[in-house]
């Protein structure tokens, strides 16, 4: 009896296969197409970005089909799609490309670079060296946004500044801040600016304009307690001389999104940001009087900003590389770039330094060119690929510390690199192990 | 014998998915977490193995481990008592026979209902020092309150606070069940004696649900050492590490550092620390569950 009523449940099945194989969906002309599966982090207005459509529009063999994923948990998602083996044919993602790169999840493109004749040098170049690890290529730069310092006219002239003459440096930032500041009945209603506030590490900045590196150059030895490093956080320390954390950080929780927003609500009159703030701006406070300048520079040194960006790869198992690549070049051509980034509710920044310095875009708002200086002078934040993640807690731990008096910025800094090391040292041991074990998936 | 041979096949036969299930989901992954725990392993490349080593740097390098297990222990022996304490209280108010009580039953449950992640972006606003809902009933009464989630000496107070939101919900309702439970006769019996509402409560309702009780105890336990939500949420382990807990150290390791092996060796001795507290609290119920029937003596 068992083997007949499992005979049935066989049929049933094989019935149910046969009956979808026949009502499988008409083929068209897309139908016949080979497929690239493209994956992008959501989060822009279409479902279909305007890349694909304009690619699926001028293509004739081959059809992207593209798949947003939500960006929460999203490096997960995209993680589990290569380790089962069938992950999509392209990824769009931000989180540094060294740290898939040295973990083997990307094919290196260097073969059809080379082939194709690619031209590298329409990157901007902090961006370009993001897309490589140990000298090979893994990825093409997509999309970024440049930062630069948003400065309030009407809170300046209100407190006696210049609206014309925005601060230059982080000196100045100090100075223009406590004439800017606010409080009624002792609590702060308005601040000049606030270093933790916005998605840019100030005190990395200031690292980075003295020539802070990081690390070595081979990459082993953490060197968080350089004099660039230990002054740039004695800066935010010094900024922190008329205010406890504690009532910046309770006057910081009344901040939101939108009209919410400080800067927009304008309870901060500096404020560093990228691009598409110019947007966000227009949207919740189109009145606002307001003015954009180039990253404060520490002293008389070069104003430099930290960028990193959208990027597009081809993950290890990928079947369709070829059409990818194809795909990839599309992207990243300066009419699609152009068109991408004029196209969107918020602007982002292009990577092709062509369509950055183009006049149609640079013609979208009086501020853009001062963008596309900043781009020219950007650092990567991918400094310690291995254990990126263990990077950047530690370094806001250590500035937590330092700003809260637990510790000095030396002691924070010391304590941060004797932490990222030891995982380091660890990550290390186990890359040479690997190494010696696995290949590098070659396009 | 034939015919119990077919029907012992039928019955594994439906009970197969859970079975599959099991070995898949369940103890697959847990043997396999076992041998990572003792690897080098990154998700995405080939696991190196390295002995004890991943335990060996938990317990005696990474200061981190002991921030975690501090403020995990901290949460769950503060937060227990006050929870399964508030909910017996609850449950006894609402066990009253009074007008309109399953109306306030109800009431009382439907907080619960709410998932952790939203409850947590709602305590965020309602623990904002500025304008929150909390510190604007303490300033009505006179009191300045604290920096809450900003504060790394209020940040677990607050977290454990948060709690309160559960107190209404099923664990109430099981302690009301046993209320309801306890025959009536026993507090006949303690009313002809003389005794009042303290000797009711401490020698027949207490007794009686004891075994409730100390179920609710061990999950309670259990549950907390595996806080996690409210501080990812909220805090992401900060101010200072205040509200690192265990599982969020552990979920850092795992997805974020991709050190799958470490995060492994984490979770082994997590399982391993609730299997003693577990233990622990056995031997101790042996002094104070009381079980009618005679079982589990």
């Amino acid at each position: 009896m068992m083997k007949t009523t499992a005979a049935k449940i066989i049929f049933a099945l094989l019935f149910c296969a046969g009956a979808a194989a026949l009502f499988r969906p008409a083929g068209g002309d897309m139908a016949r197409r080979r497929v690239v599966k493209y994956w992008f982090v959501a989060g822009v207005k279409d479902n279909i970005p305007l890349c694909v459509q304009l690619f699926n529009a001028a293509q004739e063999s081959i059809r992207v089909v593209s798949t947003p994923i939500p960006w929460n948990e999203h490096e997960k998602k995209v993680l589990t799609a290569i380790l089962s083996g069938d992950p999509p044919d392209v990824v769009n993602l931000v989180t540094p490309v060294p740290k898939w790169a040295a973990r083997k999840a990307l094919v290196a493109l260097d073969p059809a670079i080379t082939r194709d004749h690619f031209d590298t040098t329409r990157f901007f170049p902090s961006l370009w060296q993001e897309m490589s690890y140990r000298g090979r290529t893994y990825a093409l730069p997509a999309y970024t946004g440049s930062y630069a310092l948003f400065y309030n006219r009407r809170l300046l002239r209100e407190a006696g500044l210049d609206p014309d003459r925005p601060p230059a440096n982080w000196q100045e930032i100090q100075d223009y801040s406590r004439r800017l500041t606010r409080r009624e009945n002792g609590r702060i209603v308005r601040m000049g600016f606030i270093p933790q506030y916005g998605t840019i590490e100030t005190p990395l900045i200031i690292a980075f304009e003295q020539g802070a590196r990081f690390i070595d150059p081979a990459g082993t030895r953490v060197q968080l307690t350089a004099p660039e490093v230990v002054s740039a956080l004695q800066w935010e320390r010094d900024f922190f001389d008329l205010y406890t954390v504690e009532e910046v950080s309770a006057f910081m929780g009344g901040f939101g999104y939108g009209n919410q927003q400080g800067f927009i609500a304008e309870k901060v009159a500096l404020f560093i940001n990228d691009n598409s703030f110019i947007d966000q701006i227009a949207r919740y406070h189109p009145e606002l009087d307001y003015g954009v300048a180039m990253i404060p520079a520490w002293g008389e040194g070069p104003s430099v900003s930290s960028a990193g960006s959208w990027w597009l790869a081809i993950p290890r198992g990928a079947k369709n590389r070829e059409d990818a690549w194809t795909f990839m070049k599309f992207v990243v051509s300066r009419e699609t770039q152009l068109a991408e980034s004029m196209s969107r509710d918020e602007t982002l920044f292009p990577v092709n330094r062509f369509a950055a310095n183009d006049s149609d875009f640079l013609g979208m708002h009086r501020y853009m060119a001062i963008f596309s200086r900043q781009m020219e002078q950007t650092r990567s934040k991918s400094i310690v690929p291995l254990v990126h993640d263990i990077f950047w807690r530690e370094f806001s731990l250590a500035r937590e510390r330092s700003l809260r008096g637990v510790m000095s910025p030396e002691q924070a800094l010391g304590q941060a690199e004797r932490t990222i090391q030891a995982f380091l040292d660890r990550a290390l041991e186990y890359d040479r192990y690997v190494d010696a074990r696995m290949e590098t998936t070659e396009f | 014998m034939r015919a119990l041979n077919k029907n012992t096949v039928w019955g594994y036969l439906f009970a197969s998915p859970w079975i599959v299930g099991f070995l898949l989901f369940g103890l697959y992954p847990i043997l396999v977490s076992f041998w990572y725990s003792l690897c080098q392993y990154d998700v995405l490349r080939i696991p190196q193995y390295i002995g004890l080593r991943n335990y060996r740097e938990l317990l005696f390098e990474d200061h981190y481990f002991y921030t975690a297990v501090w403020n995990t222990l901290f949460y769950t022996l503060v937060r227990t008592p006050l929870v399964i304490v508030g909910s017996l209280l609850l449950a006894m108010l609402v066990s009253k026979a009074v007008r309109g009580v399953r109306l306030f039953r109800t009431i009382y449950f439907i907080p619960s209902i709410i998932s952790g992640v939203i409850l947590s972006v709602l305590w965020m606003w309602l623990l904002n020092p500025e304008y929150g809902l909390v510190n604007s009933t303490l300033q009505f009464f006179g009191l300045q309150g604290p920096l809450w989630l900003i504060d790394p000496r209020w940040s677990k107070p607050a977290i454990i606070l948060m709690s309160v939101w559960s107190l209404g919900g099923g664990r109430m309702l099981v302690f009301l069940a046993a209320i309801q439970n306890v025959p009536k006769h026993f507090y006949e019996a303690v009313e002809m004696d003389g005794g009042g509402w303290w000797a009711r409560f401490r020698h027949v309702t207490l007794p009686f649900i004891s075994p409730v009780l100390f179920l609710w105890f061990i999950f309670e336990i259990i549950g907390s050492l595996q806080v996690f939500v409210e501080a990812y949420v909220m805090t992401k382990g900060g101010p200072l590490n205040s509200t690192l807990f265990y599982n969020l150290y552990l979920y850092n390791k795992a997805f974020d550092d991709f050190d799958m092996g470490y995060a492994s060796a984490l979770a082994w001795l997590l399982f391993i620390l609730a299997g003693i507290i577990t233990l622990i609290q056995f031997r101790v119920s042996r002094k104070w569950v009381y079980y009618s029937g005679g079982v589990g003596k």
